[in-house]
C-alpha cells in the first residue's frame, strides 16, 4: 500500500530536476478545444434546434414553424401511410442496395488484394478512387443520359434485339437501385480491401497445406478475418444511402422518391419546418436503429461462427 | 520428368476461379468507369441538349467558358475549397495532435462526435444548418452569417475537418515522441518545438489533409445548395439547379473540367503520401485507411 502510494509522489519529483519535461505538459487537450467548439456551434446546436422545432407546428402559410404549443403531433403525421410507404421504399433500396455492393465488392477486393501482382494493386486501387472522387451529382447524370429512352444505351439493346422497345427504366425505382448500387460501390470495396490486404497470406498456405480445400479457407480463414472491413463497408454504405437526396431526385421520378426528397421538399417547397424536422429525426432514428440491429446480429453471428471452428478443430487431431 | 516440374506445371495449370475474379474485377472496374465515359464524350457533343448526341465539337467547352453563371460559380467554389481546406487544416491538425499527445477523458467523447459528424447523412446536416444560419443571421443580426460564402466554408468544413483530424492522428500515432522529448531537454520552447521538430515530421498527413478538404469542398453539393444564398452558387449547385431545366452539353464540358481538377489535386495528394518514407501503410493504401477513417 505505502509502496503504491510512494509512486505518484515520486513523479513530480523527478519532473522538478528535469524542468522541461514539465513544461511539455500544456493544459491537456487544449487543441482539440476549437473544433470541439466549431463542432458545438455547427453540428450538435443546428440538429439540437431540429430537434425543438420537430416538436412545433406549422401555423400559417408564410411561416414555416412554431413552438408555442409543443406536441408529438408531426410524428405521426410523418408515420402516415403516404409517408410511411416512402420510408419503407427508402428501407428497401438502401438494404438491397447495400447487399448488393457487399456481393459485388466482395470479389473484386479480393481480387484487387490477394490474387493481383502488388505492382498493379496500387494502379487498380487508383482506379477504384477515381469514379469515388468524381462529383456523385455528375456521375449520377451520366446514368440519366444512358438510361434515357432514346438514349444510346437504348438503341444498343433494340439493334441487338434485347429488349422489344426503346428502354423504360429512368424514373422508376429500379433505376434508382441501379444508382445507389453504383454510387456507393467504392465505399464498400475500400475498407474490404483495406482488411484483406492485410490478411497474412502464411494463414491461407496453412490452411491448404493442412488440407482444406479452396472453399473451406474462403469460409473459415477469409471471410472471418475481413470481418471488421466487411462491417465497416455495410456501415460506410448503408448510412449514406438512406438519407441519398441526389440519386432519386436525378433517376427516380414520382415512383422512385426517397426520404432523402421528403425532408428536403418540407423545408424547401411546403416550408414546413415541423414536419420535416420530425421526418429529419425519424429517418436518424431509422438509420441508427438498423445499423445497431444489424451490428448486433453480426457480433452474435461472429461469435457462433467463431464457437463452431474452434470447436472443430480438436476434432482433427486423432486422424 | 523431376518433381519440380511436375508441380510447377501443376501450379500454371488453368484455374477457373482465378479468371473468374479476374473478369469480376475488370468488368467492376468498367462499371465503376461507365457514367464518367459517357460524361467525357458527351462534353465534346455540339448538340443542342446534352441527352441526344449530334456531333462532335468544342462547342461545349467554349460556351462553358464564356457563360458568366458557370466562370462565376466556378470562382465560388474555389474560394470556398481554398477557404475550408484552411479551416479544416487548422481545426483537424490541432485536434489530431492533441488527440494522440494529451488525451483527457474528453478524448473518446471528441472522436465519436467526429465519427458521427462523418457518418450523418448529408441531408440532415444540410436541413440543420438552413435554419441555424437563419437563426443567427437573420433573427438575431449576426449579419457575418448571411454572407454565401461564409455560410459555405462552414458547412463544407464540418465533414472536412473531422476527415484532416484523422489523417493527422493516424500519422501521429505511428510517430515517437522521443524528438519532441529530445527538443524539451535541450530547452527548445514549445513553439520552437512544434514548428522545427512535429510539423515537419507530420506534413505529409497535414498537406494531404489540406488537400482533400480542399476536393471535397470542391464536390459537395447537397449541404451547399442549401446553405448557399443568390449569388454565390458552386458549380455542383448550379448543375443540380439546372437539372430542372433541360441540361445542355456546356454542363459536361464544366463537369469533365472539374474531374481534371480534382484528379489533379489528389495526385498531388498521392505522390506527397507516397514520397513519405516513414508513412504507415503509404501511397494509395495509406489515403485509403485514411479515408475510410481507420
Amino acid at each position: 500500500m505505502t509502496a503504491l502510494e510512494a509512486r505518484p509522489a515520486q513523479r513530480p519529483s523527478a519532473a522538478d530536476t528535469q524542468p522541461s519535461r514539465r513544461r511539455l505538459r500544456l493544459p491537456g487537450g487544449l487543441g482539440a478545444l476549437p473544433i470541439s467548439v466549431w463542432m458545438l456551434l455547427f453540428f450538435i446546436l443546428p440538429f439540437g434546434l431540429v430537434v425543438w422545432y420537430s416538436f412545433g407546428y406549422k401555423p400559417g402559410i408564410y411561416v414555416t414553424h412554431a413552438n408555442d404549443i409543443l406536441s408529438m403531433d408531426r410524428y405521426g403525421e410523418a408515420a402516415s401511410p403516404a409517408f410511411f410507404a416512402i420510408f419503407v421504399r427508402t428501407l428497401k433500396i438502401a438494404v438491397t442496395g447495400t447487399v448488393l455492393c457487399l456481393a459485388i465488392a466482395f470479389p473484386m477486393a479480393y481480387w484487387m488484394a490477394v490474387k493481383l501482382a502488388p505492382k498493379w494493386r496500387g494502379v487498380v486501387l487508383a482506379l477504384v478512387l477515381i469514379p469515388y472522387w468524381t462529383n456523385f451529382l455528375v456521375r449520377t447524370i451520366g446514368w440519366q443520359i444512358s438510361l434515357t429512352p432514346q438514349g444510346f444505351v437504348s438503341k444498343t439493346l433494340q439493334w441487338a434485339n434485347l429488349t422489344d422497345g426503346p428502354l423504360h427504366v429512368l424514373y422508376t425505382s429500379a433505376a434508382v437501385q441501379l444508382g445507389v448500387v453504383y454510387n456507393y460501390l467504392p465505399l464498400m470495396i475500400l475498407p474490404l480491401y483495406v482488411a484483406l490486404e492485410r490478411l497474412d497470406p502464411k494463414l491461407l498456405e496453412a490452411s491448404r497445406d493442412l488440407g482444406g480445400t479452396a472453399w473451406n479457407t474462403l469460409w473459415h480463414i477469409t471471410v472471418p478475418l475481413s470481418a471488421p472491413g466487411v462491417t465497416a463497408g455495410l456501415l460506410l454504405v448503408f448510412v449514406p444511402l438512406m438519407g441519398d437526396y441526389i440519386t432519386p431526385t436525378v433517376l427516380g421520378g414520382a415512383s422512385g422518391s426517397m426520404v432523402g426528397q421528403m425532408v428536403a421538399a418540407q423545408f424547401q417547397s411546403a416550408q414546413n419546418w415541423a414536419l420535416g424536422a420530425a421526418m429529419a429525426v425519424l429517418l436518424m432514428l431509422a438509420i441508427f436503429g438498423t445499423s445497431a440491429v444489424v451490428g448486433g446480429v453480426l457480433k452474435v453471428t461472429g461469435r457462433v461462427t467463431t464457437a463452431m471452428t474452434s470447436l472443430k478443430l480438436p476434432s482433427k487431431e486423432p486422424s | 520428368m523431376t518433381v519440380a516440374a511436375a508441380s510447377a506445371r501443376h501450379r500454371r495449370r488453368f484455374r477457373p476461379a482465378d479468371t473468374f475474379l479476374t473478369l469480376w474485377g475488370l468488368l467492376g472496374l468498367a462499371f465503376l468507369f461507365f457514367p464518367i465515359v459517357v460524361i467525357v464524350v458527351f462534353s465534346f457533343n455540339s448538340g443542342r441538349t446534352l441527352q441526344s448526341f449530334d456531333g462532335v465539337g468544342m462547342e461545349a467547352y467554349v460556351a462553358a467558358l464564356n457563360n458568366p453563371a458557370i466562370t462565376n460559380s466556378i470562382t465560388v467554389s474555389l474560394i470556398t475549397a481554398t477557404g475550408t481546406a484552411v479551416v479544416a487544416t487548422l481545426l483537424g491538425t490541432s485536434a489530431g495532435i492533441a488527440l494522440t499527445r494529451r488525451p483527457g477523458w474528453w478524448a473518446p467523447g471528441l472522436l465519436i462526435l467526429l465519427g458521427l459528424v462523418m457518418v450523418t447523412p448529408e441531408i440532415v446536416s444540410a436541413i440543420s444548418l438552413l435554419p441555424w444560419f437563419v437563426t443567427l443571421g437573420v433573427d438575431n443580426g449576426l449579419v457575418a452569417f448571411n454572407i454565401g460564402q461564409v455560410r459555405l466554408i462552414i458547412a463544407n468544413s464540418l465533414f472536412a475537418s473531422a476527415v484532416v483530424t484523422f489523417i493527422v492522428r493516424a500519422r501521429m500515432t505511428g510517430m515517437n515522441e522521443s524528438l519532441e522529448e529530445a527538443a524539451a531537454d535541450l530547452y527548445a520552447p514549445p513553439l520552437r518545438r512544434f514548428t522545427d521538430i512535429t510539423l515537419p515530421l507530420i506534413r505529409p498527413a497535414v498537406i494531404s489533409g489540406a488537400l482533400l478538404a480542399f476536393t471535397l469542398s470542391l464536390d459537395n453539393t447537397v449541404v451547399s445548395s442549401f446553405v448557399s444564398v443568390a449569388g454565390s452558387t458552386p458549380w455542383p449547385v448550379y448543375i443540380f439547379a439546372s437539372l430542372k431545366a433541360s441540361l445542355r452539353p456546356e454542363i459536361a464540358a464544366m463537369s469533365t473540367l472539374m474531374l481534371v481538377l480534382t484528379l489533379i489535386v489528389l495526385g498531388i495528394a498521392a505522390l506527397i503520401l507516397r514520397r513519405d518514407p516513414s508513412g504507415s501503410g503509404g501511397g494509395a493504401a495509406g489515403l485509403t485507411s485514411a479515408m475510410v477513417g481507420r
